[in-house]
């Protein structure tokens, strides 16, 4: 049987799940006995031009990870997906934007005054902005299309799994690539490296009735190791975040800020959130709970931080 | 004048391409590095609450 091929590549992304795939540490030496890998910027030196001269369906499997944010990113997502038999939404940013998604809350003319004007450290008195195509003496450079709105990888390209994680865990990673290896992966369409239920399923501390009467931000209290982290007031993703983690936040007094994403058949995380939280406010009045609620800072900030562009809200007006 | 592209640079965090222009003996006229990738920390940080703001900029780079 000849090698598994393999692909790695980035859109919009900070390259933390291409070290979470290198934290496997000396496995990638067992991983480099199973499979070849034929793509992956950060590791190893192939140019767009290699991938362009590979046939269709060349790659077995493609982790892609990133956002879509701008017209390169769509264009090798699109060329990825057709040199690749099996196509893996890797990490946030990939399924539902992740934290590049959080620029769907500002408008990209925005994006660019702040980057380009008004930075402290921007020097810029011509007031030059970047732009696709550009005509130099001796000759023509370009670089991609800014898009007005941050996508998700399947909003571009057929997808056929996906993994959750903002990055996906090292341990999660292995499992899957011996899922690849075995040929052992689930049916097309699913979720893989991760739990179908909540983090609060996974998460040790003790959880007696919630019934809230006060927000707290996490500099105003000392945390409770032991309790319930949203118990004590704080914000904390849990109940409605897909596990699989290993509880790396919530076992280190932080709350969930929500990066495994929703689970499965939840269409809008933030709207989830908001019934989850409705369901915990200890209130008396309307009043009381509009004053309890008051005191969540930037919702939509909080409950969209990974995934925004993949909601029914999509990006603020 | 001839145009060599470099794309991707790879071994390194981030995206960027290299065009190097050679002239009609074959010597180096001019080289462009261009960064082809702009997310926009700067902008979509504003409004988020200040203690959020260490877990939102680690996302900048992950190496």
């Amino acid at each position: 049987m000849s090698k598994l091929k393999l692909a790695s590549y980035w859109g919009a992304a900070c390259g933390g799940c291409d070290v979470a795939i290198l934290d496997i540490h000396e496995k990638i030496v067992d991983l480099s006995n199973a499979a070849d890998i034929v793509f992956w910027p950060i590791a190893v030196d192939f140019k767009y031009s290699d991938l362009e001269a590979y046939e269709d369906g060349y790659i077995d499997v493609c982790l892609f990870h990133g956002a879509v944010r701008n017209s390169e990113n769509e264009h090798i997502a699109k060329l990825l997906r057709q040199k690749s038999k099996v196509m893996v939404a890797f990490g946030s940013c990939a399924i539902s934007g992740g934290i590049p998604g959080l620029a769907n809350f500002k408008k990209k003319d925005d994006i660019f005054a702040r980057a380009y004007f008004d930075s402290p450290s921007t020097q810029n008195k011509e007031k030059v902005l970047p732009v696709p195509v550009l005509q130099m003496p001796e000759g023509e450079i370009d670089i991609p299309e800014f898009y007005k709105d941050v996508k998700c990888l399947a909003d571009v390209v057929d997808v056929e799994y996906y993994m959750p994680g903002c990055p996906p865990t090292s341990e999660q990673i292995w499992n899957v690539v011996l899922a690849i290896v075995t040929g052992q992966l689930p049916p097309a369409g699913s979720f893989v490296g991760c739990e179908d239920r909540a983090l609060c399923n996974t998460c040790k501390r003790t959880k007696t009735d919630k019934k809230i009467k006060k927000f707290v931000r996490p500099h105003e209290i000392i945390v409770d190791p032991d309790l319930c982290l949203l118990e004590q007031g704080l914000v904390c993703m849990g109940p409605v975040t897909r596990a699989g983690c290993g509880n790396q936040c919530t076992g280190a007094n932080t709350p969930c800020s929500g990066c495994y994403g929703p689970l499965s058949g939840v269409v809008d995380m933030g709207a989830k959130y908001i019934s989850a939280l409705a369901s915990v406010v200890d209130a008396d009045s309307p009043e009381e709970a509009d004053k309890i609620i008051s005191e969540v800072l930037d919702p939509a900030g909080t409950f969209y931080r990974y995934g925004l562009p993949g909601s029914l809200l999509r990006r603020a007006k | 004048m001839k145009k060599i592209t470099i794309d991707p640079i790879t071994r390194l965090e981030g995206h960027g391409k290299i065009n190097i222009f050679l002239n009609d003996s074959g010597a180096v006229e001019n080289v462009y590095f261009a960064i082809p990738e702009l997310r926009g920390f700067e902008k979509f940080c504003e409004g988020r609450p200040a203690d959020q703001v260490p877990q939102i900029v680690s996302r900048i780079c992950g190496v």
